[in-house]
C-alpha cells in the first residue's frame, strides 16, 4: 500500500515540486531523496524523483523509476501525470495522452493536467478529444474569453464553421460591457469570427460583419484586404475598384492588388493600352515603385511591349539593378520577348558604350549602364532558354573588363563554368568573387556551394567557417546544424556520397529529418501561446501549415537523395566501414577515396577537438556554467557522428521507407518521388504498393519513359509471382493492370 | 517583386535568406515567435517572376523585415523593434529594404500604437546606416559596446513614429469630412 | 546545501543578440497562462445558460455499422502497411469489400 508522509515530509514534498518548477535540480534531488529515505515507497515522490532525472537527462533511469511508481500506487494521480510529462518530453504523444487520461480519471478537477492533455490532444490533431478537453476548461472558468475562442479555433479545425461562429457569438452576447478600442483581444477576435463567416461561403454576411463590427479593428490592413475582397467575390465592382486603389496607395507593389483593380474596373484583357494606363497612372504616383513599370511587360505585345520594355529596362540599367535579368526572365516563354530583350539591350550598350563607362569609373561604379547591360546580356546567354556559352563568356569577359572587381560579374562568370560541365573552375571564379569581398556572407555562401558541387566538402566547410559562430562546440558544423542551415546539409551530403562516404551522406540526410521533426514540434508551445497573445488568424495560418510541413523542397530533396542512396545500398552491399564503397570496378579507386574519407573524417575530428578547446578557453571564470553546458552537451552527444552505424545497416529497404512514406503523403504529384517509390516497392514485393505509384505517376506524366520502363517490369515480376498472391490482392492487380499502358 | 505580410509558411526560406546573408542567425521557432506574436509588423519580398521547379514550390523570399514590439519596454512607451533586415545581394537598388521597412512601421502605429522603433546595425555596416538614418530617418541613440557575437558594436538607433500618426489622424479626418459632405449633399 | 547553486546556472549567451532571442523563447511555454485576469464584464447568468445550450462538447460522428472481417483488414494492414485503425476505416468506407477498398487506395488522390 502506498505510504503516507508526515507533515514535515509533506512540506518538504512540495518544496521538491518548487526546486523542480525552478529547475534546481540538485536541491530537488536531495529533498526528494531525503523523504524516500523514510519512505522509500512513497509513489509520489519516486515519481517526481524520475521526473527530475528526466530533467537531468537520464531518461531511461527516470522511466523506470516512473513505472515503479506506478505499480506502488496505481491509484495516484501524480504518478499517471509524471509518467505522462516523461512521454511528452520524448515526444512519445499517443502514450502520453493515454497517460493524462488516467491521470485525469483520479482527478477530473486538475487544471494543469486538462490544459497538459488538451495541448497534446491539439498537437496530434484529436480534434474531438480537444474540443472535449476545451469544454471541460470552459466550463471551469467561462469568465475568460481566450477559453471561449480556444472551443471556437477546435471547432474550427475539426471543421465545424457554424459551431465555432456560435461559440464566439455565445461570448460576445454574455459580455455587458463595451470592449475598448484599443483591446487587441477583442479587435482580434472579432476578425477571427469574420474569416469564419468567410469560410462558410456567406461572402454577404460577412462583408455586411465586417462592416459593422469590425470597422475599428486596429488590424488595419486585414481589414482593408477583406472589405476588398468580399466587394470583389460579390460583384460590388465600383466599391471594389475603390477598395483596391485604397490599398495601392498603401503598398503600391503588391502585383496581386492590380490584378484585382483592373478586375473590378473590368477592362477587357486584350485592351492593353486601357490597362497600361492603370499602371502608368501608379508608376507616376510613385517614382520608386518597381511593379507598375514591370508588370505590364507581362500582358504588352509587340511594338507596346518593346517601348515599355526599353524604358524599363533604360531605367535599370542605369541604376544598375542587379536583380534585372532574374525579373524579367519569365517572360522567356513568349518567343517574341525572349528576342526583343537581349536586342534591346545591345541597343542600350550602343548608345552607352565608354560614356558611362568612363562616368561610372569616376563614380567607383561601373555596375551601372554599361555595365550592368553587359551583365544583363551575358546572363541571357547563360540561361537554359537561349543559352550560348561562349556568347555568354564574351559577355562577361567584357563586363569584368571594365571592372575587375565586381563581384557579380565574376559570379556570373562561375555560373557560365558550371553550366559548361567545369565544376573545378566554377568553384574556383567563384571563390574568386567571395576574396572580392570578404565582409559578404551571400558571395561566401555561393564560394562554399560550388565547393560542394566540386565535391570538396572539407574546403566548403573551412569557407562556411569564415562567418558560422567561432564558439560553437563543434565547429562550423554544428553550427549550421544548430541554425538549421539546409543547403549545406542537403548539398555535403550530396557531395560526400558522390565521394562514396555513405556513412556521411546519410548521416546529413537524417539531420534534414531530424530538423523537420524539431520544425513540427517548435509549434507546441503556441497552442497555448498564441491564446494567450490573442492572435487567432496567425495561429490557424500555423497549425494548416504545420500541416503540410513535409511537402517543402527542402524535405524533398534531402529524403529523395536518400531513398535513392539506400537503394543503390540494396542493390550493391557494402563492405568495409562507414559504408565507403569497396565493390567499385577499380578497387585502387576504392582504397583512394576511403583513404581520403578516412582522412576527412580525421580532420573533423580535430577541428572539432580544436572548437572545444577553444570554447573551454574562452570564459574560464564561468566554469560552473560551462559545467552545465557539458551535461545538456552529454545529453545530445552523438554517438554515430559520421554516420557509420546508418552505413553499416542491413536493412536499407526498410530504412528508406522513413523517408519514402513522407514523400509519398507530401508530395504526392512530383513524379520522382512516385518513381523512387516504384522502386523500393518492388525490390520489397509489394505488388500494390508499387503500382499505386505507378499510376500516380502515370497520372502526372504518362509518356515519362522511366515510367513506361517501371511498367513493363512491374508486369514481369508479376508474370513469376502472381499465382502466390493472395485471390483478392490478385484479383485487384489484374483489374488495376488493365489500365496501366503497355499491355 | 512583391512586397507583402510574412506568412508562416514563408519562413524556411526567410531563414534560409537570413542564414545566406548575415551572420546573426535564428532558429526558426524565433522567427514564428515573431509571426505569431505580431503578425502585423513583419513583410516579406518575394521574387514572383521564378518560373515553378516543382508543384509545391514556395515563393521565394528575397527579402524581409521580421520585426516585433519591445514586450516589456524599459522607458514605459510602446515601440516596435526591428529584430532583422535583409535583402538578398542579387536584389539590391530596388528599394525592398526601404519598402518593408514603411511597411512595418506603418503597421507598428496602426496595430499597436507604437510611438516609435528602434534597431541594432553594425558600426561597420555603411550601407544599412545610411538607409536608417537618410532615407528613413531614424537617429543614432548611443553606441552599444560588443553587442554581436564576434565583438563588433551596435549602435542602436530610434525613429519617431509621430509623424506617421500625424498622417492617419489626417486622413481620418479628411474621410470623415467627406462623409459629412455627402451627408449634407443627401439632405 | 548552497555548494552546488552555481550548478544549477542556465549557460549564459554569448552575446545580446542571442540573450533577446533566449530569453523570448523561454518565455514561450510560460505556465499560469490562462489564470490571468478576465478582460471584459461578462454576466454569469448569461454565461452560465450560453453553456447550458452548448451541450456536452463534441458531438459525436456518425459512425456506419459496417462489418469488417479481420482477415480483410490484416490483409490491408498487410500490404500497404497502413496502421489498423486507417486499414479498418478503409474497409468501412467500402462497405467491408476488400476489393474494393484496395481498388480504391490505389487511385491517385490528387
Amino acid at each position: 500500500a502506498p505510504q503516507t508522509l508526515s507533515t514535515r515530509e509533506a512540506n518538504l514534498f512540495r518544496t521538491v515540486i518548487r526546486y523542480y518548477e525552478d529547475k534546481q535540480y540538485k536541491r530537488g534531488l536531495k529533498a526528494a531523496e531525503q523523504i524516500l529515505k523514510r519512505n522509500p515507497k512513497h509513489g509520489d515522490t519516486m515519481s517526481m524523483k524520475a521526473l527530475i532525472l528526466n530533467a537531468q537527462g537520464k531518461t531511461d533511469e527516470a522511466f523506470a523509476l516512473a513505472k515503479d511508481a506506478l505499480t506502488i500506487d496505481m491509484k495516484s494521480y501524480i504518478c499517471w501525470h509524471v509518467y505522462g510529462i516523461l512521454y511528452r518530453t520524448n515526444k512519445n504523444f499517443d502514450e502520453a495522452i493515454k497517460a493524462y487520461k488516467f491521470a485525469l480519471k483520479l482527478e477530473p478537477d486538475s487544471h494543469q493536467i486538462q490544459r497538459d492533455l488538451a495541448v497534446l490532444q491539439v498537437q496530434m490533431r484529436d480534434y474531438q478529444g480537444y474540443i472535449q478537453s476545451r469544454f471541460v476548461m470552459l466550463k471551469a472558468r467561462p469568465q475568460l474569453r481566450q477559453n471561449w475562442t480556444a472551443l471556437a479555433i477546435a471547432y474550427h479545425l475539426d471543421g465545424n464553421l457554424q459551431q465555432a461562429e456560435n461559440i464566439l457569438n455565445t461570448y460576445e452576447k454574455s459580455v455587458t460591457t463595451t470592449p475598448l478600442r484599443t483591446d487587441f483581444e477583442n479587435s482580434e477576435a472579432l476578425l477571427y469570427k469574420n474569416t469564419i463567416i468567410a469560410e462558410t461561403g456567406d461572402i454577404e454576411r460577412a462583408l455586411e460583419h465586417l462592416e459593422s463590427s469590425c470597422k475599428n479593428c486596429l488590424d488595419r490592413l486585414a481589414v482593408m484586404e477583406l472589405r476588398a475582397r468580399y466587394l470583389a467575390q460579390l460583384g460590388r465592382k465600383e466599391d471594389a475598384a475603390k477598395a483596391y486603389r485604397a490599398l495601392l496607395e498603401r503598398n503600391s507593389d503588391h502585383p496581386d492588388y492590380y490584378k484585382c483593380l483592373v478586375d473590378a474596373l473590368g477592362i477587357p484583357t486584350d485592351d492593353e493600352a486601357a490597362l497600361k494606363a492603370v499602371y502608368d497612372e501608379y508608376a507616376a504616383k510613385n517614382p520608386r515603385c518597381d511593379a507598375a513599370k514591370r508588370l505590364p511587360l507581362d500582358f504588352l505585345s509587340g511594338d507596346l511591349f518593346r517601348t515599355a520594355a526599353k524604358a524599363y529596362l533604360t531605367l535599370m540599367f542605369d541604376k544598375g539593378v542587379p536583380s534585372t535579368f532574374a525579373n524579367l526572365k519569365h517572360l522567356y516563354s513568349d518567343a517574341f520577348k525572349k528576342e526583343s530583350l537581349p536586342v534591346l539591350a545591345e541597343e542600350y550598350l550602343k548608345e552607352h558604350s565608354g560614356s558611362s563607362g568612363a562616368e561610372g569609373q569616376a563614380n567607383g561604379d561601373s555596375s551601372k549602364g554599361e555595365g550592368a547591360a553587359l551583365y544583363f546580356l551575358a546572363q541571357h546567354y547563360n540561361y537554359y532558354l537561349s543559352r550560348d556559352l561562349s556568347r555568354a563568356t564574351e559577355f562577361v569577359e567584357k563586363a569584368i573588363e571594365l571592372d575587375s572587381k565586381n563581384v557579380d560579374f565574376h559570379m556570373t562568370k562561375a555560373r557560365i563554368f558550371k553550366h559548361q560541365g567545369e565544376v573545378a573552375k566554377a568553384a574556383e571564379a567563384m571563390d574568386h568573387a567571395r576574396l572580392l569581398d570578404t565582409r559578404d556572407r551571400y558571395i561566401n555562401s555561393k564560394a562554399a556551394k560550388y565547393q560542394l558541387r566540386n565535391d570538396e566538402n572539407e574546403k566548403a566547410l573551412t569557407t562556411m567557417g569564415l562567418f558560422t559562430r567561432a564558439e560553437t562546440v563543434g565547429g562550423p558544423l554544428a553550427d549550421l546544424t544548430d541554425m538549421q542551415c539546409m543547403w549545406f546539409l542537403t548539398e555535403d551530403g550530396e557531395a560526400w556520397q558522390r565521394r562514396g562516404d555513405l556513412g556521411l551522406a546519410l548521416k546529413r540526410y537524417h539531420t534534414v529529418f531530424n530538423i523537420f521533426d524539431i520544425w513540427q514540434e517548435d509549434q507546441f508551445d503556441f497552442h497555448s501561446f498564441s491564446l494567450r497573445k490573442g492572435q487567432i488568424r496567425a495561429y490557424i495560418d500555423l497549425v494548416r501549415w504545420e500541416d503540410q510541413l513535409r511537402e517543402h523542397p527542402f524535405y524533398f530533396r534531402a529524403a529523395l537523395d536518400a531513398v535513392n542512396l539506400y537503394l543503390s545500398m540494396h542493390d550493391k552491399p557494402q563492405n568495409g566501414a562507414n559504408g565507403v564503397e569497396g565493390s567499385h570496378a577499380n578497387g585502387d579507386d576504392a582504397a583512394e577515396r576511403k583513404k581520403a574519407a578516412k582522412k576527412a573524417r580525421k580532420e573533423a575530428q580535430k577541428a572539432e577537438r580544436e572548437a572545444a578547446e577553444k570554447a573551454a578557453k574562452q570564459d574560464p571564470n564561468k566554469g560552473g556554467a560551462q559545467k552545465s553546458k557539458d551535461a545538456e552537451d552529454a545529453k545530445k552527444k552523438d554517438d554515430d557522428p559520421n554516420g557509420a552505424k546508418l552505413a553499416a545497416t542491413t536493412d536499407p529497404l526498410g530504412d528508406a521507407m522513413k523517408f519514402l512514406w513522407h514523400l509519398l503523403q507530401f508530395s504526392p504529384k512530383n513524379i520522382e518521388g512516385q518513381i523512387a517509390g516504384f522502386e523500393v516497392f518492388i525490390r520489397r514485393n509489394k505488388y500494390l504498393l508499387a503500382l499505386r505509384c505507378l499510376k500516380a505517376a502515370l497520372a502526372i506524366n504518362k509518356g515519362h519513359p522511366k515510367v513506361l520502363e517501371q511498367a513493363t517490369r512491374l508486369r514481369k515480376a508479376l508474370g513469376g509471382d502472381l499465382g502466390s498472391l493472395a485471390p483478392k490482392v490478385k484479383e485487384v492487380i489484374e483489374s488495376e493492370l488493365a489500365s496501366v499502358p503497355g499491355a | 517583386m512583391d512586397i507583402r505580410l510574412l506568412r508562416s509558411s514563408d519562413i524556411p526560406l526567410i531563414q534560409h535568406a537570413n542564414i545566406e546573408n548575415l551572420p546573426e542567425n535564428y532558429f526558426l521557432k524565433y522567427y514564428l515567435y515573431h509571426a505569431l506574436s505580431w503578425p502585423q509588423l513583419s513583410f516579406v519580398a518575394v521574387d514572383v517572376s521564378r518560373p515553378p521547379k516543382t508543384p509545391y514550390d514556395y515563393p521565394k523570399i528575397v527579402g524581409y523585415v521580421l520585426a516585433k514590439m519591445e514586450e516589456e519596454p524599459a522607458d514605459g512607451v510602446q515601440h516596435g523593434h526591428i529584430t532583422s533586415l535583409s535583402v538578398m545581394r542579387t536584389h539590391r537598388r530596388l528599394g525592398i529594404a526601404e519598402k518593408l521597412m514603411r511597411q512595418s512601421q506603418l503597421a507598428m502605429v496602426e496595430t499597436f500604437g507604437g510611438r516609435y522603433v528602434s534597431l541594432h546595425v553594425r558600426v561597420s555596416n555603411k550601407a544599412a546606416i545610411h538607409l536608417y538614418r537618410d532615407t528613413l530617418g531614424f537617429m543614432t541613440e548611443k553606441t552599444e559596446s560588443k553587442y554581436y557575437a564576434d565583438g563588433e558594436d551596435a549602435y542602436c538607433m530610434k525613429l519617431d513614429l509621430d509623424f506617421i500618426r500625424d498622417q492617419i489622424r489626417e486622413e481620418e479626418e479628411d474621410d470623415d469630412a467627406g462623409e459629412e459632405k455627402k451627408k449634407k449633399k443627401k439632405n | 546545501t548552497s555548494g552546488d547553486v552555481e550548478d544549477e546556472v542556465q549557460p549564459t549567451a554569448k552575446s545580446a543578440e542571442d540573450r533577446k532571442a533566449a530569453a523570448a523563447l523561454s518565455k514561450l511555454d510560460a505556465r499560469g497562462d490562462d489564470e490571468g485576469p478576465q478582460t471584459g464584464e461578462v454576466d454569469q447568468e448569461a454565461v452560465k445558460n450560453a453553456m447550458n445550450s452548448l451541450g456536452g462538447g463534441a458531438d459525436k460522428k456518425e459512425t456506419k455499422a459496417v462489418k469488417v472481417d479481420a482477415a480483410d483488414v490484416k490483409l490491408l494492414v498487410e500490404e500497404f502497411e497502413l496502421p489498423k485503425s486507417k486499414a479498418t476505416e478503409l474497409l468501412k468506407a467500402h462497405d467491408g469489400d476488400a476489393v474494393k477498398a484496395m481498388k480504391a487506395y490505389l487511385q491517385p488522390d490528387f
